[in-house]
């Protein structure tokens, strides 16, 4: 644990370096988070607008607004993307480096993961700005929301984290991962409150929601940051489904380990 | 007739500059420092039809900018060439399908096809005649032995192989000037030397003109007449492989084989000592000096055996680069037998 | 020009013939591209789970744009998007070098080096949720109407081809842009619905910034010719004229880029 405290920080060190490095690419990356929910910001506002009372599930043109501001910044801070990096390393046969050193890859991976969003808020929090300039909501979050929310984002992002980083063990069984890596994103778009809140969602998706964990990474802390949940006891119930989520997953993930690398020392020699 | 004609050619390169640490990695995202590096500098040489030349120098001397300034792929900053008449930068089509460069480090074949669809399209971006496509396959096949890979995915073939699949695509063409850059990197000691006779083979039978640039001192040896050693961008060296060790070797290696243990004598008063085990004791002498060393050490010791050699041409050449805080070629010269 | 065409050919037919290496990919590919199609169509449904219309769009006006949307998407996977993937993976390693030895134009070569076949599918998919949306809307739709649409679909198809040309180009100063793909899909997600929802200043630079009008909601416009999608009846005379500049101008960023690539700029 004591090597974990002095690897990471240097780890993260580095990562945040190598971001900084590349300054065109950067603003890439944060243009990419941030022009899908506005455009799906758009798209529901324009269609409050033919709805008969001018309301999409309980949300008027300025609840919108507020849901995919808050989406912008959730969506930001929870982005995980190991699912695509992980066939990479292992084609190339690079993670075999990894492997040598005595801690887990996934600490790396985790590093960079936070080096990009810590560089990235540069660029991006001006961009929320902009877009709260531009849309002009009317927030009406109480401050207990907002800390829960804050709790209910961490939760979401380590569940993202970790459950991407689980399902990019496939890698190691098959180099099909792209296809994979495809349904895991379109899930959670679909089914994570991301293309459309929940409650606006056709029936059977709204079902498939409930039943899987997409709508905890994404949906749920947006909710309570919007202000849309004010039940304490819905929202505190809701963060536990979320540490179970996680604690779920980080199991799936221990198992996944071990057997990935039995399979690749096997392969790979 | 000469080919190639390089006069003043230079290359500067401008690049950015850091800092390491994460203050200055923040401050580079907004203002970056750039310095100037002189890759290549005034460099004047001719190469004449048929002829092999081998470019020698460390990491960094400037040879594969020479080569891409040759093969067009680089503007120079300074001078001018020529090569089959043409400015090689131009990149006229003409030119382009009258030269070949090959780089060792990279792969020109796609990598998920068959060689032979790599080399079709080859054929077909250089528009070779159907005939002539087919005997030149034909025949480069035969040489380097690669019919039975040819169809097989270039990923999966090993590097040795994927290097003669490399060297056949670019020679489809016939080109009239090749440029070798570290054509057997990595590949075994065998498998270097079959690359090496057959590069000679080609020469000879096409009348190709070859610059060749190779880590391995022994492709150098095989191949070429003629030597350039370029170090920090300039020009060192230029004639044969024989100049090269008189020119910048004036010393020889003096070995002997004693009667008796001689620990206390002052070898290193007579010259450098390269190894002294047990018995056996080798010298490096400056050439002048060598005989009257010999018969110092003949009159002083009882020797059994006494050799005196040339010393091997790798030596030779890192001690050209071990002494390079002199640029001129002259100064080189004497810095190699100063230290000597 | 025909040698152009010649080599053209000459790659999708190797492209073609190794295809069948990978034929145990194509079910995968196939699906997955179903998937895709299932996904958008789920976002329609959505939509109109909510509401009757959005921006004069009805259920089957938004039929026939998904359908072009995954035509284009398709014909942007089938030809361009590899190419220009290659042409960075290219610029990164240094072999772009060999590109620019051969004495073919170097714009040319680079441009018709990939074509992945499979994507095909796209097309029959995206054309067929196409048909289905305009049938639905029960009105003729005379070979004009159809001879336009595919008029456009090119304009919008040379439009996309020069976006991209450019963004390669790119390359050449910002080397590590491997993301420069996700975002352009992003970019490219907004075209998945009608420019009309967005506000003035957008929708007009969708159309004459970045002509992302001309790549999906026109040239479904010009399908249903409907007047309620609000398609100018102008659009094609505006799509020939954006397709010409953009072509010429991202030849010129090319032949620039390729000039500080060699260091003739410096």
């Amino acid at each position: 644990m004591s090597h974990l405290l002095r690897a990471f920080p240097a780890f993260l060190r580095v990562s945040i370096q190598a971001m900084l490095q590349y300054r065109g690419e950067i603003l890439l990356w944060c243009m990419w988070g941030i022009v899908n929910p506005t455009v799906l910001y758009v798209m529901w506002s324009a269609a409050t607008r033919g709805a008969p009372d001018g309301k999409i599930a309980g949300l008027d043109q300025n609840g919108f607004a507020v849901y995919y501001f808050f989406l912008l910044i959730v969506g930001h801070l929870t982005a995980a993307w190991d699912v695509y990096n992980m066939s990479y390393l292992v084609r190339k046969g690079q993670l075999s480096p990894l492997l040598l050193r005595p801690i887990l890859p996934m600490w790396e991976s985790l590093s960079s993961n936070l080096a990009y969003k810590i560089t990235t808020l540069m660029f991006a929090a001006p961009m929320w700005l902009i877009f709260i300039l531009i849309t002009q909501p009317s927030f009406q979050t109480e401050w207990w929301q907002v800390g829960l929310g804050t709790i209910a984002l961490l939760l979401g992002a380590a569940l993202n984290y970790m459950l991407c980083y689980t399902v990019a063990l496939v890698a190691f069984w098959t180099t099909k991962l792209d296809a994979v890596g495809e349904i895991y994103f379109g899930l959670g778009m679909l089914l994570g409150g991301r293309m459309a809140p929940v409650d606006a969602l056709p029936p059977y998706l709204q079902i498939a929601s409930e039943l899987l964990p997409f709508k905890w990474m994404f949906a749920f802390p947006v909710e309570v940051l919007a202000g849309m949940r004010d039940d304490v006891n819905s929202v505190t119930r809701g963060l536990l489904i979320q540490a179970v989520w996680v604690v779920l997953v980080v199991m799936v993930f221990r198992m996944g380990w071990h057997l990935a690398v039995k399979r690749y020392s096997a392969v790979s020699g | 007739m000469a080919q190639i004609e390089v006069e003043h050619l230079g290359k500067t390169f401008k690049v950015p500059e850091r800092e390491a640490g994460l203050v200055a990695s923040i401050g580079s995202l907004f203002r970056r420092r750039y310095r100037d590096v002189r890759a290549v500098d005034d460099i004047n040489f001719t190469v004449d039809a048929g002829e092999i030349v081998g470019f020698l120098g460390p990491n960094g001397a400037g040879k594969t900018t020479t080569l891409k300034m040759l093969s067009g792929l680089l503007h120079p900053t300074a001078g001018e060439a020529r090569v089959l008449g043409h400015t090689p930068w131009k990149r006229e089509a003409d030119y382009l399908r009258r030269i070949s460069m090959l780089m060792g480090q990279r792969s020109q074949l796609q990598w998920d096809l068959p060689a032979i669809d790599s080399f079709y399209m080859h054929g077909a971006v250089y528009d070779i005649p159907k005939a002539d496509y087919q005997q030149t396959l034909d025949e480069l096949v035969e040489l380097l032995a690669i019919g039975p890979v040819l169809k097989k995915q270039v990923r999966t073939l090993s590097l040795g192989e994927r290097m003669k699949c490399e060297i056949c695509a670019s020679l489809l063409h016939r080109p009239a000037v090749l440029f070798l850059d570290e054509p057997t990197i990595g590949v075994d000691v065998e498998m270097q030397a079959r690359i090496r006779s057959f590069i000679g083979q080609y020469n000879r039978n096409h009348g190709a003109t070859i610059i060749l640039t190779s880590h391995y001192m022994a492709d150098v040896t095989a191949l070429c007449k003629r030597i350039i050693v370029i170090d920090q961008g300039q020009l060192l060296f230029d004639g044969s492989l024989a100049a090269l060790s008189q020119k910048m070797a004036p010393f020889k290696v003096i070995k002997i084989d004693l009667d008796l243990k001689c620990d206390d004598y002052p070898f290193a008063e007579i010259g450098e000592v390269i190894s002294c085990d047990d018995r056996k004791v080798e010298l490096k002498v400056p050439k002048a000096e060598a005989a009257a060393a010999t018969a110092k050490l003949l009159t002083d010791l009882s020797v059994l055996d006494l050799t005196i050699e040339d010393p091997p041409i790798e030596d030779v050449i890192k001690q050209v680069f071990g002494g390079r805080t002199q640029r001129d070629d002259a100064e080189a010269t004497e810095t190699a037998g100063a230290s000597a | 020009m025909s040698r152009a065409f010649s080599l053209m050919l000459l790659f999708a037919r190797i492209s073609v013939q190794n295809f069948a290496a990978y034929r145990a990919d194509f079910f995968l590919r196939g699906i997955m591209s179903l998937v895709q199609l299932a996904a958008e169509l789920i976002v329609v449904d959505t939509i109109f789970h909510n509401t009757e219309t959005l921006a004069g769009w009805r259920l089957p006006h938004m039929l026939v744009l998904v359908g072009v949307y995954r035509m284009v998407a398709g014909g942007i996977r089938i030809y361009i998007v590899p190419n220009m993937r290659r042409v960075l993976e290219d610029i990164r390693e240094g072999t772009l070098d060999f590109v620019l030895l051969k004495p073919v134009n170097s714009q040319l070569l680079v441009s018709i080096r990939e074509f992945v076949f499979w994507r095909m599918t796209d097309l029959i998919y995206g054309g067929t949720a196409a048909a289905i949306g305009a049938s639905m809307l029960a009105q003729d739709i005379g070979v004009k109407q159809i001879a336009t649409f595919v008029f456009m679909l090119a304009a919008g198809f040379a439009i996309i081809y020069s976006v991209w040309l450019a963004l390669a180009t790119v390359g050449f100063w910002f080397i590590r842009v491997q993301n420069i793909e996700m975002v352009f899909w992003n970019v490219f997600e907004a075209g998945r619905f009608p420019v009309m929802i967005y506000p003035y200043w957008v929708q007009w630079s969708l159309t004459f910034l970045v002509p992302l009008a001309f790549i999906t909601t026109f040239p479904a416009g010009t399908l249903l010719a409907d007047p309620a999608t609000g398609v100018p009846a102008a659009a094609p005379y505006y799509a020939a004229g954006i397709a010409v500049v953009s072509v010429l101008l991202s030849s010129w960023f090319w032949r620039f880029g390729l000039k500080h690539y060699s260091g003739a700029s410096a």
